[in-house]
């Protein structure tokens, strides 16, 4: 019988070269992989989405949106994907499958997405200005604030994309989190677009 | 032409695909072969306002029923389709 490694790696394991690239100066956008999270779309049965609201708020104590935004707890991402219907993104388990499902499997139908994503951080004080070549998204500040999600498309590939938290500098982060399979071709896209105000590439395990 | 989906707010065509008349509906089992061949085949074409499905395909994968005047692309309404998309629309 044949045996089988697995090795558990990022679709961007070959794309993905750790360091700055194109224009000079200071790096206009930070582009940064982030690894390793736990994430698991929730999606209500029909006719189910109250019931799905209520134990939602009972295992996270907020409510889960319901219209496209993300919901920050203090171990939890709940990021709007769709009517009646969000991911949960969290670390190490806490809010995994076998946590979930207990609580959900009677209003909705849970699918584990951890590895079938990818989520890139986008940031800089060229992040806006090269995102606008990808996405038809309005995302000037007053449009797209903090918590701010997104169910579109860029560069004919599906994304979520939201806005995190500002960065320690006060610069502001999109999140893009696309398909495993068109991670590669979307990263070499965004790589491209970013190349001429210089592009500082990275990957990190922060939540 | 620009959709404003009721989920996710406005957004460029390229979001989007048009599947057709909305109005046709589905004839019962015992409705006889004119009606099907009707319902399957037979299309008006419409030169004003007229129903159709729309995807948001490239959104939130939603479907829906677009109000729109084919003479000036001018969209009157546009709601979530029975039964798709959402678990508490329609059926
Ligand atoms: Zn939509």
């Amino acid at each position: 019988m044949a045996e089988f490694s697995w090795d558990v790696r990022s679709p961007l394991d070959r794309a993905l070269a750790v360091g700055r690239y194109g224009g000079h100066g200071d790096a206009g956008v930070a582009l940064t992989e982030i690894r390793n999270f736990d994430l698991i779309q929730v999606m209500a049965r029909r006719g189910k989405a109250a019931e799905m609201a209520k134990a939602a708020e009972g295992r996270f104590g907020v409510a889960a949106p319901e219209t496209p935004k993300v919901v920050q707890t203090a171990d939890a991402t709940l990021i709007w994907s769709g009517p009646d219907q969000f991911l949960v993104r969290s670390k190490g388990d806490k809010h995994g499958m076998a946590a979930l499902a207990p609580l959900l499997a009677g209003s909705a139908s849970l699918s584990d997405q951890s590895h079938a994503r990818v989520l890139v951080s986008v940031s800089g004080a060229k992040a806006r200005t090269m995102l606008a070549k990808l996405s038809s998204i309005d995302l000037h500040p007053g449009v797209f604030a903090v918590g701010a999600a997104a169910a579109t498309s860029m560069d004919h590939t599906s994304v979520t994309l939201w806005r995190g938290n500002d960065r320690a500098d006060g610069q502001a982060v999109f999140n893009v989190l696309v398909f495993a399979t068109f991670a590669e071709s979307l990263w070499h896209t965004m790589q491209d677009s970013a190349a001429e105000y210089g592009v500082a590439i990275g990957h990190s395990e922060e939540f | 032409m620009r959709i404003v989906c009721p989920f996710c707010g406005e957004r460029e065509l390229g979001e989007f695909t048009y599947l057709g008349d909305a109005k046709p509906v589905r004839p019962t089992a015992d409705a006889g072969e004119d009606a099907v061949h009707d319902y399957v085949y037979l299309r008006d074409n419409v030169a004003g306002v007229m129903s159709e499905n729309w995807y948001h395909g490239g959104g939130c994968r939603a479907w829906l029923k677009v109000t729109r005047n084919t003479l000036t692309h001018e969209i009157a309404a546009v709601e979530p389709a029975a039964g798709a998309g959402a678990a508490k629309v329609g059926a």
